[in-house]
């Protein structure tokens, strides 16, 4: 298929937007086109990447507006909508796509599609459990004989740290753009630490106090305005705001004039 | 910190450059590994890395822990490294790490001949196998071939691919070693057949600039060739690719592997929610932009369902490539090639002091990657400090990005 893809680049003292024309495969990505680009016209081109396939988080870029992993986006299931088939002439019909690429907002930008992930990583309390308990995938047979193996299995935690939902929460983006350097700490620690101190309260009920006193402070839970625009970006399907909520409702339990 | 240097070969430098000990190019887990046993020993790193830290091979292997039972038919070294190696990241790496131990499936008479030399061979590499009545394999996993003739339990895992290199990452920086990623080498200065100093082009702002280094570690994987053609050096790398297709769905806890000598499409993988087979292998000339091709896609699938029946009917979820750096050239496929791990110390080699490459391995084995190649760099440097990469846990790979 034929589309254009319309990406800022730059720098973040002087960024631009730069159009370019590909013909590639439908059933390529997002990231199959960028790295398309940057091993043929572009080899200057700046976007983080990791694992390819939905597990690192490193690949979240916006499109048209809206946090996506770009090695997931399949480029046909980019909307085949365009301005120039709504252009006031006419003409536009059968032209392809213009899509617009651009990196997450709330982070620091570093060049092109690329950002520092540190704000989502600075936010959430430390020593985190990375893994939890799994779901069996067999029920143990009696008759089987003798088990000696353990049955407990353990799969890593759903949430990949993409950042999508810290770049699609409003409160997120009204507390200001955080770096290393900044001197203020953000108005909102953000869904995603959030939904990180939730499953630690899950995972280990031993630091449930301190957790909820963590997430008590101005920046948690009050600081979540209920937009819900992170649970509906979150491309594992983590669902930051239900976390919050439960949070909230955790805290009002244990202290009323809250 | 910054010294003054009027050597350069390019061109006279006159403005003051960082110095380091040792610097490296690549930010895979070889270069990872490297810049952290290099720190431990007290020496002044930096890293530089053309993209983003691990957007080469290394973020996108398969994911297995190998415990090296894989191996034990083909190679019984790599299988006894392996295991050692997947013992010391169960120490140090715990977070990195869904470890469920791994089942190998013999699903014809002519795997069942091969079972008890696997053992066999598993047991006298120091990989703890164990055959299961067929009944316990499936009480385990229900979904594996309910036509399995024998089963052998393993102790393989799933790595988070990114999540281990970057706690490499994370660690080296607390130790001070300083990493650059989007900062591509281009070109190597050699003066006098010494090493001296790296252009560096950095592509968060543009400019390009110098360092000097005592000595220079090439860890950059498939790219090897080229970038020690900066230095007018050859080296012998493959770059074999592989294709790995992700469904939705953890299909199983335990890794489950075809019992046979190696070959295409017969491990799968689970990870978080996700079912992972692979892999294949074809050798390229460009290990750049690589592009699963339809037919591997297809071919893998169709050996996933013999390994779990219904697999290629989950939800398809990715398909990508990447490039395994094999040391040496092949003209076959490259299954052939080792899997060993070769550093090349190109003083002797090639005419080029302080220069070093390191190839081969594998994403299990990148600890003793960066052991091995820092080894012989302190030697060059004269430092008597051993490794003690092994020592203590790492830092969890958030740490990376919280450090200034």
């Amino acid at each position: 298929m034929r589309l254009i893809l319309r990406i800022r680049r730059g720098f973040p003292s002087a960024s631009r937007y730069e159009l370019f024309t590909l013909e590639l495969d439908g059933s390529a990505t997002l990231l199959d086109a960028l790295e398309y680009l940057r091993t043929g016209l572009v080899p200057d081109l700046v976007y983080r990447h990791s694992c390819h396939h939905g597990s690192c988080g490193t690949c979240s870029v916006c499109v048209d507006g809206k946090e996506v992993l770009a090695c997931l986006m399949r480029l046909d299931s980019l909307s085949p909508k365009q301005p120039g088939a709504e252009s006031a002439d006419g003409e536009g019909a059968g032209e392809p796509p213009i899509i617009t690429v651009e990196p997450l907002a709330v982070f620091e930008p570093l060049a092109d599609l690329a950002i520092d992930p540190g704000l989502l990583f600075r936010a959430q309390p430390e020593g985190i459990s990375l893994l939890r308990e799994s779901e069996p995938t067999a029920i143990p047979d009696p008759a089987a004989g003798e088990m000696d193996y353990p049955l407990k299995s353990y799969q890593f935690e759903d949430c990949i740290e993409c950042g999508c939902c810290q770049s699609a929460c409003p409160e997120c983006e009204n507390s200001g753009v955080a770096t290393p350097t900044s001197s203020s700490e953000p108005a909102f620690m953000g869904p995603a630490a959030l939904a990180a101190l939730r499953r630690e309260t899950i995972n280990h009920p031993d630091r449930l106090e301190d957790l909820l006193e963590r997430a008590s402070l101005p920046d948690g839970v009050v600081a979540c305005k209920r937009h819900l625009a992170c649970s509906r970006v979150c491309p594992r399907a983590v669902y930051p705001a239900k976390h919050i909520e439960l949070l909230r409702r955790e805290i009002t339990k244990g202290s009323p004039e809250i | 910190m910054a010294s003054i240097c009027v050597d350069g070969g390019f061109s006279p430098i006159l403005s003051a450059m960082d110095r380091y000990n040792v610097a490296i190019i690549g930010g895979g887990g070889t270069g990872a590994a490297a810049a952290y046993d290099l720190t431990l020993r007290g020496l002044k790193v930096a890293l530089f890395e053309h993209g983003e830290l691990t957007s080469g091979t290394t973020g996108r292997h398969h994911g297995q822990l190998h415990s090296g039972a894989r191996y034990v038919l083909g190679d019984i070294n790599i299988a006894r490294e392996c295991m050692a190696e997947t013992l010391i990241l169960r120490r140090i790496a715990k977070d990195c790490i869904e470890y469920n131990q791994g089942l190998f499936l013999a699903l014809n008479e002519e795997d069942c001949a091969l079972t008890a030399p696997f053992v066999e061979a598993c047991l006298s590499a120091g990989i703890p196998a164990r055959e299961l009545p067929v009944g316990s394999a499936l009480a385990m996993e229900s979904r594996i071939n309910p036509k399995t003739k024998r089963a052998v339990l393993v102790p393989d895992g799933t790595i988070d691919a990114y999540r281990l290199a970057m706690a490499f990452f994370a660690s080296a920086k607390a130790q001070g070693a300083r990493i650059y990623h989007f900062s591509e080498v281009v070109g190597i200065d050699v003066t006098s057949g010494t090493v001296k100093s790296l252009l560096i082009h950095d592509l968060l702002n543009g400019r390009e600039y110098r360092v000097a280094a005592d000595a220079v570690i090439n860890a950059s994987g498939p790219w090897a060739d080229r970038v020690a053609a900066l230095a007018g050096i050859e080296v012998p790398v493959t770059a074999a690719v592989g294709t790995m297709v992700a469904v939705e769905g953890r299909i199983t806890n335990m890794v489950v592997s075809r019992l046979r000598r190696p070959g295409d499409g017969d491990i799968i993988v689970p990870q978080r929610r996700l079912s992972i087979i692979g892999s294949t292998q074809r050798n390229t000339d460009k290990p750049d932009g690589l592009q699963p091709q339809k037919e591997e896609v297809e071919f893998l699938l169709a050996a996933a369902d013999e390994l779990v029946p219904g697999f290629s009917r989950q939800p398809f979820r990715a398909a990508w490539s990447a490039a395994r750096p094999l040391a040496g050239r092949g003209n076959d496929d490259g299954r052939a090639i080792s899997r060993d791990i070769a550093v090349f110390d190109h003083g002797p080699l090639d005419g080029v002091r302080g220069f070093f490459s390191i190839i081969g391995g594998k994403a299990t084995t990148l600890r003793i990657m960066g052991e091995k190649v820092s080894d012989a760099v302190a030697s060059y440097l004269g430092v008597q400090v051993a490794s003690s990469s092994a020592d203590q846990a790492l830092l969890p790979h958030s740490a990376y990005w919280r450090l200034p």
